[in-house]
């Protein structure tokens, strides 16, 4: 009954029209950054805690909660439309949502992702609801060992992610655990691969991996093709109900996946940036005819958009019950506990007078009522935003490429990782051509880090004793089923199939053995094996402690990148796969790619290159009036109206508003000191 | 066409410039101190630093405005090398690192580019009052059971060279003799915290501002008990809990705790100028920090999020630092080894 009446008193509490308008403003703070890509979450977050300070407790979380609970949403469409992802922590939305967009699907995928992020958040609020009486006893019984077994459940998830090609997905997941390991080791605090930069010494930073990663390889694709994100006419944007009838249609999967997003994100370390694509994966995993996954397969786009919004229901129970902040958002949110002088804890599950589980009903409401706004919203004007794929690229281009260099500034205002976004822009845009998976690489660069920490602390906590726990057992016996099973499932596909299959399969093989071949499949992969055997030489003076997991990764790894080299030099070539509608629809000619190719290259480049030397308040209108005017063809009135307004709202909003300290270039400083 | 375009062109160029253009006789008129933090956003370095920013610029003549930026990375070693090598010493820039970073200096950690004597210090808000904290369910609920206790004592740590919970930590237990197994590589104290209450570890040893605020409720149901404290003075909270360097039973164990802890705990959270700072705005700066630390809406600021106040002055702060420097080169070589090994 006490709790009734709380779960009451928090609903009245955010209807309290200060804190609605509160809310209403966190929503659309969250709503713009959400779609705007570069821009996340966390960054937005801590942008926005100063203002805090003279509000209320309820009022302050209804406006942060609020507009956090909506970037997930909103960050989705971008990724749908784009192929860019709006938030870092929708980049699994693209896979299926974008091939969507481009097989001219764009609403159907739209309704899809906007009723499953809803389903996904009001999961979440009820999920933190219920949570509330029996939250701490569960969490309790985890310790490290059991948060081990997870993150070693978590990466054998890398073999659903792997698409067609396990081997390449898994020395994938090999590379990506490999790169978690650069930075000081949490144990013994030795430098790992930082290359005596300082700005190594935490490893480097997920969201300019995420955005580099996609936003990179899109734009030079857009540019490539030389048309608007649509290929295909949207003149009716069909389908919005048909998106959102198959939110019901797979409910099961739905469900499940926003179950996912709830439960895992419990785990300290474990955010949005992982559950999505564990959604993903169980996605593809448990979907039988999985060939269209990948191409624009609607149940592609409904597990990671539930789960990417489910998340906070997970990661606020952790941070609530016990002020332990479960992902970068949170560490944030408590920041903004403690300004407010409330400290989370016990205090929070308990109602009125005694604790605050007023307080922490309200969450779930805003959490479930900003997404039922915003998805609104977003129904409302699907129609405009859907528009805005068929605006030319020439006008896009710039205005990302801008976005993406802010974007990865502003989340530490580190210069470097300016870079971080360039060089992994660059890898992920050879990795598609090669046709490399890249959602194992970020698997592998989350869970890394978390199962090395609490492997060590497993062993100082325990010695060997902690594998006999019986959390650890069932652990180990989820994870082996999900090993087993899909091979045995598969086997028995193939028998069924194999009967019709031997005779097209031998003639494909008679043909494609033609001796050795270095082509740029067999460099990459050559440059893979080399750069994995420089590390493995590289963590020699590492010792035992720090050695361990670059050596258990880095050795597999490497011999799984020689056999991956081998099948590139010597094995017969792979027949393409199946073309998606969008690829057929647009064909440029050889030539006129490279042409372009090279000159997007050369454009991504020199934005930063002029960020570098004039700092962003100067080089954002140089270097977007000469993009539209020069690889754009623009006219001038087009030009300087884009220009301008960028420039205003980079300058108004991120130096005037927020301050943030962009800094001054290269050649702008050289300049002030000569006089 | 072409005029329209010059003429945006020519704003754009001119906006940023000329609004840095101020009176010269008024310094901070219109000017913006930036508050560098080493620190992420909502942590408690920020948090204090936040609150100040808030407050400070009213006690400054021509009321700038305060602005704080998070510059993250190496446990804040980024934000202190940037300050000492790269922000301009002229009065606009002031930093926010750990002052655990000094002690690195004097025993050689790698990447610190600074020489800790030559910045210029305006004031700390607070010095950290090491307390160790247990479990009731780990059975040491006192000193003496923890030092008659037959296995190690399971305790929480970060990473090697952090000044709490590790070398706060590795100091007791080489100093005093307790029985202690350091469990490190937990993700902040919060981590710590919850590891102790699963039953993991024992406890853990940071600052009492800190353990008193988050872990409260088991503070108050004596879930969770303080054991042990140290700091030059007791605190007001703490009476009967048990300074460690009365524990100590060597010159050399009490030597260590003094300058490991003690010294460490005063210099934590100074705030700093980038050395060449012109001396009249240094003057300036540790005024209005000073008022700063006793305007009453900033107490009430401080009150609400649960932040104490207890000012270091900067002659503290400069006499600590110099003791540093000044360590025979036995002792140095000792707590190198004890803190880093």
């Amino acid at each position: 009954m006490e709790m009734f009446s709380a779960l009451i008193s928090g609903l009245i509490q955010v209807f309290n029209w200060s804190t609605f308008s509160l809310m209403m403003i966190g929503i659309a703070v969250g709503f713009v950054v959400g779609i705007l890509p570069g821009l996340g979450g966390p960054t937005a977050m801590a942008l926005m805690l100063p203002f805090i300070f003279k509000m209320s407790a309820v009022e302050a979380f209804a406006f942060l909660l609020g507009m956090t609970a909506v970037t997930a949403t909103t960050g989705d469409i971008t990724s749908v439309l784009f192929g860019v992802p709006g938030e870092p922590t929708t980049a699994s939305t693209i896979v299926d949502g974008h091939a969507m967009a481009r097989n001219g699907e764009a609403g159907r995928a739209l309704g899809a992702v906007l009723m499953s992020s809803l389903v996904g958040a009001v999961f979440a609020g009820v999920a933190l609801a219920i949570a509330v009486p029996i939250v701490r006893p569960i969490v309790l019984s985890f310790g490290s060992p059991e948060f081990f077994m997870l993150s070693l459940l978590g990466i054998t998830f890398v073999a659903s992610l792997s698409g067609e090609d396990q081997l390449k997905g898994i020395i994938s997941g090999g590379i990506g655990l490999m790169l978690a390991t650069i930075g000081l080791d949490p144990i013994a605090g030795i430098q790992r691969y930082t290359f005596g930069q300082l700005f190594l010494w935490d490893g480097i930073g997920l969201v300019p991996i995420t955005i580099g990663f996609y936003a990179i390889p899109e734009t030079i694709e857009l540019a490539v093709l030389g048309t608007s994100i649509s290929t295909q006419k949207v003149e009716k944007l069909g389908g919005v109900m048909e998106g959102v009838k198959d939110t019901f249609r797979h409910w099961g999967l739905v469900i499940r996946c926003s179950a996912i997003g709830t439960f895992t994100a419990i785990i300290p370390g474990m955010g949005a940036a992982t559950t999505q694509w564990l959604a993903y994966a169980h996605a593809v995993q448990s979907s039988p005819n999985k060939e269209r996954f990948g191409k624009g397969d609607v149940r592609g786009v409904l597990g990671p958009g539930a789960a990417n919004n489910s998340t906070l229901g997970g990661s606020l129970i952790t941070t609530i019950a016990f002020g332990v902040p479960a992902s970068v958002i949170m560490a944030i949110l408590l920041g903004a506990f403690i300004i407010q002088g409330i400290v989370p804890g016990p205090d929070m599950l308990l109602p009125p007078p005694k604790g605050k589980l007023d307080l922490t009903f309200s969450f779930v409401w805003v959490i479930i009522i900003s997404n039922i706004i915003t998805v609104a919203i977003c129904f409302l004007f699907l129609k405009q935003l859907a528009r805005v794929t068929q605006v030319r690229g020439a006008i896009i281009i710039p205005i990302i490429l801008v976005l993406i260099y802010l974007g990865a500034f502003a989340e530490k205002n580190a210069f470097q990782d300016m870079l971080v976004v360039l060089f992994f822009g660059g890898l992920g845009w050879i990795m598609v051509k090669m046709e490399w998976p890249r959602p194992p690489v970020l698997l592998g660069l989350v869970l890394g880090p978390l199962a090395e920490n609490r492997l060590f602390l497993s062993t100082d906590n325990y010695g060997a004793a902690w594998l006999g726990r019986p959390g650890v057992l069932v652990i180990f016996a989820v994870t082996l089923i999900g090993i087993v099973y899909p091979i045995i499932k598969k086997k028995r596909e193939e028998r069924e199939k194999s009967a019709s299959e031997t005779q097209a399969q031998a003639a494909v093989e008679r043909a494609g053995h033609g001796g050795v071949r270095f082509g740029s499949a067999a460099l990459f992969t050559a440059v893979v094996a080399i750069v994995l055997a420089l590390a493995l030489f590289q963590s020699r003076n590492f010792g035992p402690r720090a050695g361990l997991f670059p050596w258990a990764i880095g050795i597999p790894t490497l011999l799984l990148a020689l056999v991956q080299l081998g099948k590139d030099t010597l094995g017969r070539a792979k027949p393409k796969g199946a073309l998606a509608a969008w690829e057929v629809a647009v064909a440029v000619p050889p030539a006129v790619a490279r042409r372009r190719t090279v000159s997007i290259l050369i454009w991504t480049i020199g934005f930063f290159i002029a960020i570098w030397l004039l700092g962003f308040s100067y080089s954002i209108p140089v270097a977007m009036l000469l993009y539209l005017k020069l690889a754009g063809k623009e006219k001038w009135p087009m030009t300087i109206a884009v220009t301008f307004f960028t420039w205003l709202f980079v300058y108004a909003l991120f130096e005037r508003t927020l301050s943030i300290p962009f800094p001054e270039g290269l050649l702008v400083s050289l300049i002030k000191g000569g006089q | 066409m072409l005029k329209i375009l010059s003429c945006l062109l020519m704003t754009a160029l001119l906006l940023p410039s000329s609004i840095s253009a101020a009176a010269a006789d008024n310094y901070y008129q219109g000017k913006t101190i930036r508050i560098v933090v080493g620190f992420s956003a909502g942590g408690g370095f920020d948090t204090y630093a936040r609150a100040i920013a808030r407050h400070m610029g009213k006690h400054i003549p021509g009321q700038p405005a305060i602005v704080v930026e998070n510059m993250t990375g190496a446990g804040s070693l980024i934000a202190a090398n940037h300050v000492y090598n790269v922000a301009k010493p002229d009065g606009l820039t002031i930093g926010h690192f750990i002052g655990g970073l000094f002690l690195g200096q004097v025993l050689g950690q790698k990447g610190v580019q600074f020489d800790a004597r030559k910045f210029e210090f305006i004031g700390a808000p607070i010095t950290d009052h090491v307390v160790c904290a247990m479990t009731k369910a780990s059975g040491i609920t006192s000193v003496e059971k923890w030092l008659a206790s037959k296995t190690p004592v399971k305790m929480g740590g970060i990473a090697p060279g952090t000044s709490t919970p590790d070398n706060a930590t590795r100091i007791f237990k080489a100093a005093l003799g307790l029985p202690i197994q350091l469990v490190t590589g937990y993700k902040g104290t919060a981590n710590v915290r919850l590891a102790a209450e699963s039953g993991e570890i024992a406890g853990g040893c940071w600052g009492w501002d800190s353990v008193k605020t988050t872990w409260r409720k088991a503070i108050e149901s004596g879930d969770a008990v303080v054991v042990l404290q140290a700091n030059r003075k007791n605190h007001p909270e703490l009476p009967q809990i048990p300074q460690a360097i009365k524990l100590a039973k060597t010159e050399d164990a009490r030597r260590i705790i003094d300058v490991g802890i003690h010294a460490d705990s005063d210099i934590i959270r100074t705030y700093t100028l980038p050395p060449g700072t012109p001396k009249e705005r240094v003057q300036t700066l540790r005024k209005a920090f000073d008022d700063t630390l006793k305007d009453a809406e900033f107490l009430a600021d401080a009150k609400k999020s649960n932040l104490s106040v207890v000012p270091v002055s900067v002659e503290e702060i400069e006499r600590d630092i110099n003791a540093l420097f000044k360590l025979d080169p036995g002792l140095v070589a000792k707590l190198k080894d004890l803190l880093y090994n």
